[in-house]
């Protein structure tokens, strides 16, 4: 069996039971007969090894006919580098939220204004897609040339290993230099039992942690008392947007609601902000302000303001050049799941180039599913769920060993589709512990070595861009349908339309915090842009244009990695299809 | 016509007259929103036409073209009548284009239904990018009535209008074409069409059709793709307009492309394309030969030699028929067979079974024949069989069927083969008696085979379905017996012989003397046999012993299942199956009387042992046996259960008894006593603010909500005044009315207060009678006509009082499943020959005298049989007329009826939904099934089929006085199902052309049994079988009505499908599941998956959806919240708010699921969905910190 690609051999050595060092793997690969050499190392390993380490593979390939080298040395090794992953446990998730406005000083002077200019460039196909690297081509080329460097390397490294490999090979990844951590993870604690009275807790907590945020801009008045105010006497108001509706005249009408009651707000048309209303969606919160009539019946309103991301939002960073993988909607199981694009992908992390990859953030549909919509059987190659998800963690098997991985549900995933979605039950987690990623749930923030990345699925991108005018939102650009969101600050506005809510005792797809970074998937498009400082990213996916997709003219851009720098929040595109 | 005919009109028209002029006295008095009857009478189509429309003239120039020319060439030919302007007073072009293709669609629909005024919204000009002006045509929903055809000319109407009036094509946008193509997919899945075109089909038509088809939004559910364009006024779909795409100009281009052949002005050489399906098929241009090549063969049609020659790998026949496929040659044949479909089994719904799997052994045996209450969309079905499925077939179930058609409504037939069962004490045995079913039920382990299912000739005709090959029965060996020289007039004649149930020993005789097949009495079903069942039971048969003229064979596995395999009664004992008639078993297996075998294992020549893959053993039986066998029972129709039947009483829910409006003053049941009785704050009982018209008298000028004056008892007049500027404005021709000034519509309604109690009070003694004389008396909250004329209360008395109920026109109505009858027995309708004689039968089928109540007389073309529920209710409303005449209008009562018998000879109103023409029908008699029988013009005039559907009669006279159409409601579809004309006589010409189908011959021929075996076209044989086409417009047109069938009586079989008898969904399911396991032809697996698949999952799929983005309702005041309001209470009255959609709506059918997906072996697949959607509820219902809370927690 050929095993020429990093990924195949990482893949291999799991099917054996081990996980492995990225030196390991760079080394088999190097080796005359990989395969062989493969064997070899598995054969010989120690009984206690979890990981295999290069110390393992140079003590088969330096020296076949030599019997077991160092058996106590390469004893010590995993053990040690096991612990890694233990450190960054799901159970820290608590203080996370107080983390997002601390942002360490080291880099605030620095950073934000400057750097965003040359992600940001706003922008149809073309631009978008400055930062974009075309790995296809260049493939080829690239892992042979990074093999033989490393292959140099490592020959180097190997005349001096001896003496000192603890040190060198340890900083390549160090474990205790991770920090993540995972706030807003609902997972294990859905406490709504469907009853009438979560409904009202979950829009009660919307409201009061939203308003909250508009309260130092009006001076809000109870819908009750603005309609005992005299009339012509100005009057602010926070609410949730209970109804929009435009009159004969061409005004609007908005109606806002607090916990006393409704008011109606009315919008002129030449007040210049029609534009505004164009964005409004029902159920987000909302400020309006201005001149009660005479009769106190209505608000005449002269601005009106959203909870929105203040401009002066300061972005966090990590404290050394470390990068995150962004990637979406996998879809392993369907027939249009791009095995090869991934495979691309996954090799290309065993690069040298991928080093800094140390995290991969996931934002949902990881499987295909079963049953998302009639007779997908048919579309399906794996129909069975569970072996979905078996492929699914064999594919991320080829992902290097040491990445952190943090994934969160999808519509097509195997959870309630009602959001907030928590994460998987213990049986799909059990099939899919490799690398012990964690599963939290869809929204959730994961801050990661200081950088907040809110990450949601964004089913609710789809609503967006049916309700707002194209140039607000579209599926080509659907970072600015995500922009919509933030203004919002919350991942899932309206009710009652395609957006299933779960009632919980607290709102949970209310953006409280701003995150430097927001991460979504599930319109299979790729874009990213900055809003107010906080990058959006919608991160594409790995399955090819599906029938549906064709008959609704969606061409998805499938194959892409966004590549995060978490120091500078930089951001590179990859394309691996 | 015959004079006999002539008379029979006359004797309806007369009664119609004397009707008409009661109705028309009562009328006068002014008590009624117009001072006339509202039904006007219609001659002809021509008038029916003119009067749906509201175009005057147009009646006289149909009759003028109708002589010359066809109905559709006569629509073409109007267009130049309306843009001459010599038809119809249009000024704009828009208006012109309008009336020609309204009066087209009329004309195609006989002007019976709806669509030409309902379904055609406006016609508008609008302007091409270009700067040219295009036609835009704005459909409806309700266009779905026209048909696929009338659909396609209506368009092909406006594109010909346009051309003569100089108007430029449509010139689509390309993401218009895109929108063309989703919209209707969409559509299409929301809905379903019956023809779906491809996308490539869609954007063709799209692309290159002169007219922009433009329409209504007609669901919630949005396009995603190509939204918000300029020309397009909404993002659903729209229902009309992808009608009229896909099932007129796709599915019909054909037709279409006949007419415009004939016209210069009209060009639409695109129609081709279609037509020869190259749209949407890879390739697509005629310029490449192999692509052309490869399409042919993907359709199946034509040379398959060809392709064969060259080593083709599919075979076209192959695909086509479903026979197998014979690549290469070296394979052996099989048997001409109809290719299995399994598209009757789709959307399944829990509790509806399932009776044979397609084309399933053990299934419905398809027997050809019309049986006498047959025919026109129905099958009829052994009322055994009706009762061993446990009940859930009665006469009127629809079922919906493999083949020919997509459904039949159920009609028993005794005088086909029952079905054959297996009892727990061993015995199989055929039943053929109803009675006998019923007494063996509770003892039958498994059907074996559900008997035979009749179907006529004219269903393959009308649905241009290949003849399927029929199975070897009675008539069709009787004339291959007389054929083969056997005097079988002198046999039939003969006493001591019986031609169709004949003995085993003059069954053998005539089979080895006339060298004639064998008689289908001992003819078993060897083709549901292999070749190694057939040799094992031949072997076993020899082997066998007769003792007391019985044959006791070895009981195994094999030949127990042969032996139910081919139907042959035996009884199975622990160790042998005994056969009491076994000789011609025997002899079939080539073992003679001595129990010899006649025949070695090496005689069975290779043909006859490949056969259909050895699994069909015709060819082996015919090669060892000293005599022919034909194939017994070639076709098997597969079918389930669709709608149960339907005989009740149309009521609006809630129901109403008089059509005033009381708000919410009478509570949910709406009690206008109660509302009368509402003291308002003033102290003031029954003071109501109501939105009713405003009508002035024109003697003393008062304003009223009435009628008539109560002062002046004179007619009032609706009073129209402008809302704004308060001018008063009359009505236009067309009845419209707008305010010159304001130029908007105005109406007559105002907000009134209305004395309710006092208007109650004085209505009970108008008609003197009191409070006690009903228990409720129900109004309506509001009323929905455009005018809101409230009804005199009077009438809701008097309804109330006898027991009946209004529905949203003022008709009393009552609904029953149509069936077709064309002969009926005078015993079988609960009537006597004398009644029947009385209302001008004369003589019976045969020409003899009428005298018998058993002699059977064909049912003239307006008769209709009630069944015992209408005619209840028929009575309770001859009553309410009876007193409303002599109680409110003070004249004499018409109908005077003590008992049923009386209503022989009354006359009632036929009337279907979707149309607007009610069709004049005369009561026969009555039948315990709960159906509507009814001879099939009938039914077609009316616009019906007999698959299942149902409409309602109301009495005459109720109609005439009650309606109006002042009391229809004011939106799309409200002028639907409202009498606004009324046919007094069928014209056959001038019906549905479907039952024109009906064939009326009393036998078919031996070359129709010998075609089907060919699996012919029905039109091969057309001049084989007389049917109702070839006496159109002949004298015969009103008679003749042959069948092949008899039947004992057309209400046999159960009452009622266990469907209606059956308590709750849950019952009905299981009573489904169970009827699977029981019967033979059918999978129960399958049934399980198929009910989960289809029922199950998307109930709670739906119901778990809508739980997450639901409304919420305040319990106390019934306001609606779109979303839970903050407040938590009513923002309203500070009532309690509630869920609409609670746990338990989402949850009812998760562990019955569950449980039948494990109880059936359900695919991992289905129970994996299942699964993941039982977490997803618990996800969304359990509190997930509470949920281990056990005994652990505490201690």
């Amino acid at each position: 069996m050929p095993l020429e690609s990093n990924a195949r051999i990482a893949k291999e050595l799991a099917r054996h039971g081990y996980n492995a060092e990225r030196e390991a793997i760079t080394l088999l690969a190097s080796a005359p007969d990989s395969a062989a050499a493969v064997e070899s190392v598995v054969d010989r390993a120690p009984d206690d090894a979890l990981r295999i380490t290069s110390d393992h593979v140079r003590a088969v390939t330096n020296d076949r006919s030599v019997s077991d080298t160092d058996p106590t040395s390469s004893g010590t090794d995993p053990t040690s580098s096991g612990a890694g992953p233990n450190a960054s446990d799901p159970g820290s998730t608590s203080a996370a939220a107080d983390l997002t406005h601390e942002s360490p000083p080291a880099r605030s002077g620095s950073g934000s204004p400057s750097e965003p200019a040359s992600t940001r460039s706003p922008v149809e196909t073309e631009g978008s897609r400055s930062g974009l690297v075309d790995t296809t081509d260049s493939n080829t080329d690239d892992t042979t040339d990074s093999n033989t460097d490393t292959a140099d390397s490592n020959t180097d490294n190997t005349t001096d290993n001896t003496t000192d490999s603890n040190t060198d090979s340890a900083p390549h990844h160090d474990p205790d230099l991770r920090e993540l951590e995972v706030g807003n993870d609902m997972t294990g604690r859905s406490t709504g039992t469907g009853e009438y009275g979560d409904f009202v807790r979950t829009f009660r907590d919307r409201y009061e942690r939203l308003s909250k945020v508009l309260r130092g801009r009006v001076n809000h008045r109870p819908a009750e008392a603005i309609a005992e105010m005299p009339g012509g006497s100005d009057a602010a108001m926070i609410g949730l947007v209970n109804d929009v509706r435009s009159t004969k005249s061409g005004h609007w009408l908005v109606e806002l609601e607090d916990t006393t009651g409704t008011f109606p707000a009315l919008i002129m048309k030449d007040k210049g902000l029609a534009d505004v209303v164009d964005e409004i969606l029902m159920d987000e919160c909302l400020a309006v302000e201005g001149t009660l009539a005479d009769d106190s019946g209505i608000l005449f309103a002269d601005s009106l303001h959203f909870p929105d991301v203040p401009r002066t939002h300061r972005t966090g960073g990590a404290d050394r050049h470390v990068q995150a993988a962004l990637i979406s909607d996998v879809h392993v199981g369907s027939d249009e799941f791009m095995a090869d694009a991934w495979s691309s992908f996954t090799d290309w992390l065993h690069t040298p180039e991928a080093e800094p990859v140390e995290y991969i953030l996931l934002a949902g549909d990881m499987v295909e599913g079963v049953g998302v919509y009639p007779d997908q059987d048919e579309e399906l190659e794996i129909v069975d769920i569970y072996d979905q998800y078996e492929a699914f963690a064999e594919y991320l098997k080829e992902v290097p060993a040491d990445t952190e991985i943090v994934m969160i549900p999808g519509n097509h995933d195997a959870v309630r589709l009602a959001e907030p979605q928590p994460g998987f039950n213990d049986e799909i987690r059990s099939i899919m512990d490799v690398h012990d990623a964690q599963i939290v749930s869809n929204p959730a923030t994961v801050t990661v070595e200081g950088v907040d990345v809110l990450m949601y699925h964004g089913v609710s991108l789809d609503e967006v861009i049916a309700e707002l005018p194209e140039e607000k939102a579209s599926y080509d650009e659907p970072h600015k349908a995500m922009y919509q969101l933030l203004k919002k600050r919350h991942v899932a506005p309206q009710f009652g339309g395609h957006t299933r809510v779960a009632p919980e005792e607290r709102d949970y797809l209310v953006i409280e915090d701003v995150p430097d970074v927001f991460h979504t998937g599930h319109v299979h498009k790729l874009g990213w842009g900055k809003y107010h400082n906080v990058l959006a990213v919608n991160s594409g996916c790995w399955q090819a244009q599906t029938d549906f997709q064709k008959s609704v003219n969606i061409d998805p851009d499938a194959g892409y990695a966004p590549i995060l720098d978490l120091d500078t929040l930089d951001m590179t595109v990859r394309k691996f299809s | 016509m015959r004079p006999d005919d002539e008379r029979y009109f006359a004797r309806i028209e007369d009664r119609l007259d004397e009707a008409w002029d009661v109705a028309e006295a009562a009328k006068e008095q002014g008590h009624d929103p117009k001072p006339e009857i509202e039904i006007p009478i219609a001659r002809d189509m021509a008038d029916r036409v003119e009067n749906i429309l509201g175009i005057d003239g147009v009646a006289e120039r149909v009759r003028e073209l109708e002589g010359e020319m066809s109905r559709e060439e006569a629509a073409l030919e109007l267009v130049t009548d309306f843009v001459e302007g010599t038809v119809g007073d249009y000024d704009s072009r828009a208006g012109k284009v309008e009336g020609a293709v309204r009066t087209a669609v009329a004309l195609l629909t006989e002007g019976v239904v709806a669509a030409p005024i309902e379904g055609i919204d406006r016609v508008e000009l609008l302007e091409n990018d270009d700067g040219t002006e295009f036609v835009n045509v704005y459909y409806a929903g309700p266009i779905r009535s026209a048909g696929g055809t009338a659909q396609a000319l209506s368009v092909l109407v406006a594109d010909y209008a346009r051309s003569l009036l100089g108007i430029d094509e449509y010139k689509p946008r390309d993401v218009e074409v895109e929108r063309y193509a989703e919209e209707i997919a969409l559509y299409d899945k929301e809905t379903g069409l019956q023809y779906t075109p491809k996308d490539k089909e869609s954007k063709f038509i799209a692309q290159h059709i002169p007219i922009m088809l433009d329409g209504e939004a007609t669901s919630d559910e949005e396009v995603s793709g190509f939204r918000d364009l300029e020309r397009v006024g909404t993002n659903s779909a729209r229902g009309g307009m992808c009608l009229v795409a896909a099932e007129g100009i796709a599915l019909k281009a054909p037709k279409i492309q006949r007419y415009t052949r004939d016209l210069d002005e009209v060009d639409w050489p695109w129609l081709q394309d279609l037509i020869d399906g190259t749209i949407g098929k890879d390739g697509g241009g005629a310029s490449d030969e192999d692509a052309g090549e490869a399409d042919g063969a993907a359709d199946g049609d034509g040379d398959s030699e060809a392709d064969d020659g060259e080593g083709d790998g599919s075979d076209g026949d192959g695909a086509d028929d479903g026979s197998v496929p014979d690549s290469g040659g070296a394979e052996p044949d099989g048997p001409l067979r109809a290719k299995p479909s399994q598209k009757f089994l789709r959307d399944l719904i829990a509790g509806r079974p399932v009776f044979t799997h397609p084309s399933e052994s053990g299934g419905f045996r398809l027997r050809y024949g019309r049986a006498r209450n047959h025919g026109f969309a129905t099958g009829g079905v052994h009322p055994a069989t009706m009762h061993l499925v446990d009940d859930f077939l009665a006469a009127g179930t629809q079922i919906k069927t493999e083949r020919p058609g997509k459904a039949h409504g159920v009609v028993p037939v005794d005088s086909i083969e029952g079905p054959t069962v297996r009892l727990a004490n061993g015995e199989v045995r055929r039943i053929d008696d109803p009675e006998e079913a019923k007494e063996i039920r509770n003892g039958v382990e498994k059907v074996l085979d559900l008997g035979e299912y009749l179907v006529n000739y004219g269903e393959f005709v009308e649905n241009n379905h290949p003849l399927a090959p029929a199975s070897y029965v009675y008539e069709w060996w009787v004339q291959e017996f007389s054929a083969a020289g056997a005097d079988v007039q002198a046999m039939r004649d003969d006493p001591h012989v019986d031609l169709e149930h004949p003995e085993v020993d003059e069954a053998l005789a005539w089979a080895r003397e006339y060298d004639c097949p064998l008689h289908p009495e001992y003819t078993y079903l060897w083709h549901d046999v292999s070749v190694e069942a057939f040799e094992a039971l031949a072997d076993a048969v020899a082997d066998g012993d007769v003792v007391e003229g019985v044959l006791a064979i070895e009981r195994t596995e094999t030949t127990q299942h042969a032996l139910e395999s081919l139907l042959v009664e035996h009884v199975a004992t622990p160790d042998a199956l005994r056969v009491p008639t076994w000789r011609p078993l025997a002899r079939s297996l080539g073992v003679d009387d001595g129990l010899r075998k006649t025949w070695e294992e090496g005689d069975l020549s290779p043909a006859a042992r490949s056969w259909d893959d050895g699994e069909n053993a015709v060819k082996a039986v015919n090669e060892v046996a000293p005599f022919e066998v034909r194939e017994r029972a070639p076709t098997r129709i597969g079918n389930r259960m669709g709608r149960p039947e339907k005989s009740e009483s149309r009521d609006l829910s809630p129901a109403v008894h008089t059509l005033f409006p009381i708000n919410e003053a009478g509570g949910p049941q709406r009690d206008v006593a109660e509302a009368a009785s509402v003291m308002d704050d003033s102290g003031h009982r029954g003071r109501l603010e109501v939105e009713v018209s405003d009508r002035v008298c024109p003697e003393c000028n008062e304003h009223t909500y009435r009628a008539r004056c109560p002062d002046c008892e004179v007619h009032t007049e609706p009073h129209y005044e402008c809302g704004d500027c308060g001018t008063v404005c009359e009505p236009d021709e067309a009845g419209r009315v707008e305010c010159p000034r304001c130029e908007w519509e105005v109406r007559a309604a105002t907000y009134q207060e209305v004395d309710l109690n006092d208007a109650y009070r004085s209505a009970l003694a108008n008609v003197g009678e009191r409070e006690s004389a009903f228990e409720i008396l129900k109004g309506v909250q509001g009323l929905t006509s455009r005018n809101k004329t409230p009804e005199p209360i009077e009438k809701g008395v008097l309804r109330a009082k006898n027991g009946v109920t209004s529905f949203k026109d003022g008709t009393v109505r009552y609904d029953m499943t149509d069936l077709p009858v064309t002969s009926v027995r005078p015993e079988e309708l609960d009537v006597t020959a004398d009644h029947l004689r009385e209302i001008g039968y004369e003589t019976d089928i045969d020409g003899e005298p009428l005298r018998h109540d058993d002699q059977l007389v064909e049912l003239r073309v307006q008769d209709i049989v009630l069944s015992d529920g209408a005619a209840e209710h028929m009575l309770k409303t001859a009553d309410f007329v009876d007193d409303l005449l002599e109680q409110f209008y003070g004249l004499d009562r018409f109908y005077e009826v003590n008992e049923r018998d009386d209503l022989v000879g009354e006359l009632v109103f036929g009337m279907a939904p979707h149309t607007s023409a009610a069709t004049v029908g005369r009561v026969v008699g009555f039948t315990s099934a709960a159906v509507g029988y009814a001879h099939p013009y009938f039914h077609a005039a009316k616009r019906r089929n007999c698959d299942g559907d149902e409409d309602c009669v109301m009495l005459l006279m109720d109609g005439l006085l009650n309606f109006s159409k002042t009391f229809l409601p004011d939106q799309r579809g409200g002028r639907m199902d409202a009498p606004l004309v009324m046919s007094s006589r069928i014209d056959p010409s001038e019906i549905d052309d479907e039952a024109h189908n009906v064939d009326i011959a009393r036998e078919y021929p031996r070359e129709f049994y010998d075609a089907t075996l060919e699996m012919a076209d029905p039109e091969s044989v057309e001049d084989l079988i007389q049917i109702g086409e070839d006496t159109l417009g002949t004298d015969e047109e009103y008679h003749g009505f042959g069948h092949t069938h008899d039947t004992t009586d057309i209400a046999m079989g159960p009452d009622l499908s266990a469907y209606k008898t059956l308590g709750d969904m849950m019952e009905k399911m299981d009573a489904q599941l169970e009827l699977a396991r029981k019967l033979r032809a059918v999978d129960e697996t399958d049934v399980a998956e198929r009910v989960i698949e289809y029922h199950f999952l998307p109930d709670i799929i739906g119901n778990l959806r809508a739980f997450s983005r639901q409304e919420t309702r305040c319990l106390d005041c019934g306001e609606k919240y779109r979303r839970m309001p903050l407040s938590g209470d009513c923002r309203e009255c500070g009532g309690r708010v509630n869920l609409t959609v609670h746990q338990g709506s989402v949850n009812k059918y998760v562990d019955t699921a569950i449980e039948v997906a494990d109880r059936f072996g359900c695919r991992p697949y289905t129970k994996q969905r299942l699964k993941v959607l039982e977490q997803s509820l618990e996800s969304i219902f359990e509190d997930d910190t509470n949920k281990q809370s056990g005994i652990a927690d505490f201690m």
